[in-house]
């Protein structure tokens, strides 16, 4: 999984300087109106929408808060998971169960509602989806890690790196996180799916991060009127969604199978 | 048994009491005055002696847990408040609204289990097949695609391609029938994939081959045998998927644009219209935790070797 997310922000680094190189980068908010819904052509290789504006770099542009929703989710979802899956399975009992209590609980909790209760009491924003993200996606990495301690603790090499004097968190890096990346690239893979899928359904409900900014949720909103005239521009969206949903599936959930 | 009953419901009230505690202190330690908020919604001019006056009368100078007190005295006796924005009592409003959000998810959900139950027997009774590949297709179409984006093409597709349905014009079969079919299609996956997996353990057993052996055929043997094992796999993986159910219908309904209650819900967060939030988070723990607890006792029933 570490290999995925090396080759995955080579890949992002990679796709961000093509892009700029061909132009895409430009401003997505550049309105023409003597262009206004343009077939695909060489200018516009997705064609424009009713204003005149380019598609293709609107896409481009919509990536941006989908994906800072992904890094923050998986980095924060996978250390704070670290952290209480070590509470459940090493601290004395009345801490490692209510910590134990409370992921199991925090299990039923429906995302969506979350994230809708979160925005309207502190406003929609990045920070607001990737909380609600990460409250109901934290007890899952949690639950996991923790058997994963309790079974590597009767194996004889993690026994043996004890009686040799090596510190929790060295043997946790040496021993216990290789052993656990199947496993977790497999939760990782499909809540940064779920990441990018509750940012698009929160732009298309009109709680996106910043109405200003292209994002493809509030694009496919946006275009919706056009849904029966012009279908490119609802379905280039959601191909970008699933696109990127299943690229990122492919690439972190590698080692499970 | 009666007990146990007790037990349960004790139990069952204690993290209801204990979610909704918690969202009331959440709801609390909002940035901006509910005071001041509807104030400007309604364009009164503001006074100290006028906030003060509201203050009072939504007894928001009383002390936090008088405060929770007399809100749970209130949300028992369906006393719910009164929006900011329409001036309606608040129960009133979710009580009208409720049938369209239980009809598309009660709906959405009975057609995902018989349709993902049969379809993972037959993808378990022949591995790689037809319906195997169906259920592993809906399965990751479920995760990759967005609902409302579902729910566009579907509209897309039968409104505009076919011509079959009246898309914006609709009565109450498109009003309700394209949201369950859309609830359906995002459960079906998931469903089928849990129920193929329960059977597929029992194709591995012992008792399963000794049927074979005794002449059964394979599907026959499977289904004798195996039913039961895949109902159960199958209501363990209900639990969470009814209650995550809640924000697959808040999407239909607001794509297909249903007068349900999360629709209404979404409006209240728009408007920041906070009289709404606290009753709907009080609903949807009650639900969870009416759903969590009743897959336990199901499962249990089922299968009294649980503990």
């Amino acid at each position: 999984m570490i290999r995925g997310a090396f080759l995955l922000a080579g890949f992002g680094l990679a796709a961000s300087a093509a892009l700029w190189a061909a132009g895409y980068l430009q401003d997505p908010h550049a309105i023409d109106l003597s262009t206004r819904l343009a077939a695909p052509s060489a200018a516009h290789p997705l064609g424009t929408d009713h204003l005149g504006r380019d598609l293709a770099t609107r896409l481009v542009w919509g990536a941006a808060p989908s994906l800072s929703v992904v890094a923050i989710v998986l980095a924060g979802g996978l250390g704070l998971g670290l952290l209480a899956g070590g509470l459940i399975a090493l601290a004395p009992p009345p801490l490692g169960g209510g910590v134990e209590w409370l992921a199991k609980t925090t299990l039923a909790v429906p995302t969506l509602v979350t994230a809708l209760v979160l925005s309207a009491i502190f406003g929609a924003s990045i920070l607001t989806v990737s909380t609600a993200l990460l409250v109901t996606s934290w007890a899952p990495y949690a639950l996991t890690i923790a058997v994963l301690f309790d079974r590597i603790r009767g194996e004889v090499y993690w026994q043996a790196s004890e009686a040799l004097g090596a510190t929790l968190p060295s043997a946790v890096r040496r021993h216990m996180l290789p052993n656990a990346w199947p496993a977790l690239g497999g939760l990782a893979g499909a809540d940064a799916g779920r990441a990018v899928i509750l940012v698009a359904s929160l732009g298309f409900i009109g709680l996106s991060a910043d109405t200003g900014q292209p994002e493809w949720g509030a694009m496919i909103h946006e275009y919706r009127m056009f849904l029966f005239t012009e279908p490119r521009l609802v379905l280039a969206p959601i191909l970008a969604c699933t696109l990127v949903t299943v690229l990122l599936h492919a690439i972190l959930d590698r080692g499970s199978n | 048994m009666t007990a146990a009953t007790a037990q349960l419901l004790g139990r069952l009230a204690l993290s209801w009491l204990a979610v909704v505690a918690a969202a009331f202190v959440l709801v609390r330690l909002m940035p901006s005055d509910p005071v001041e908020v509807f104030l400007a919604h309604v364009n009164v001019r503001s006074g100290p002696e006028i906030v003060a006056a509201y203050r009072a009368q939504w007894g928001l100078d009383e002390p936090l847990a008088a405060q929770f007190l007399h809100w749970l005295g209130g949300f028992v006796t369906f006393d719910w408040g009164v929006s900011f924005e329409t001036g309606r009592p608040v129960a009133a409003d979710f009580a009208a609204r409720l049938p369209y959000s239980a009809a598309i998810g009660f709906g959405g959900m009975v057609l995902a289990v018989t349709g993902g139950f049969a379809l993972g027997f037959f993808a378990a009774h022949r591995p790689g097949g037809l319906a195997d590949a169906l259920s592993r297709g809906l399965a990751v179409a479920g995760q990759a695609l967005p609902a409302f984006a579902a729910g566009l093409v579907l509209l897309w597709v039968l409104g505009v391609q076919l011509r079959w349905i009246d898309v914006f014009g609709g009565g109450s079969v498109e009003r309700v029938l394209l949201p369950t079919l859309l609830v359906a299609f995002f459960s079906l996956g998931p469903m089928s994939r849990l129920t193929r997996a329960g059977f597929a353990e029992v194709k591995r057993s012992p008792y399963y081959r000794t049927a074979l052996a005794k002449g059964r055929s394979q599907a026959g043997a499977l289904w004798h045998h195996g039913r039961a094992a895949g109902v159960l796999t199958l209501v363990a993986g209900l639990a969470p998927e009814l209650a995550w159910i809640i924000g697959g219908t808040a999407v239909a309904e607001i794509v297909f644009g249903v007068p349900g209650v999360s629709e209404r819900v979404v409006q209240a967060v728009n408007h920041r219209d906070y009289a709404i939030l606290q009753p709907y988070i009080a609903l949807v723990a009650l639900w969870v935790a009416l759903v969590l607890q009743g897959a336990r006792i199901l499962r249990r029933t089922l299968d009294p070797r649980l503990p």
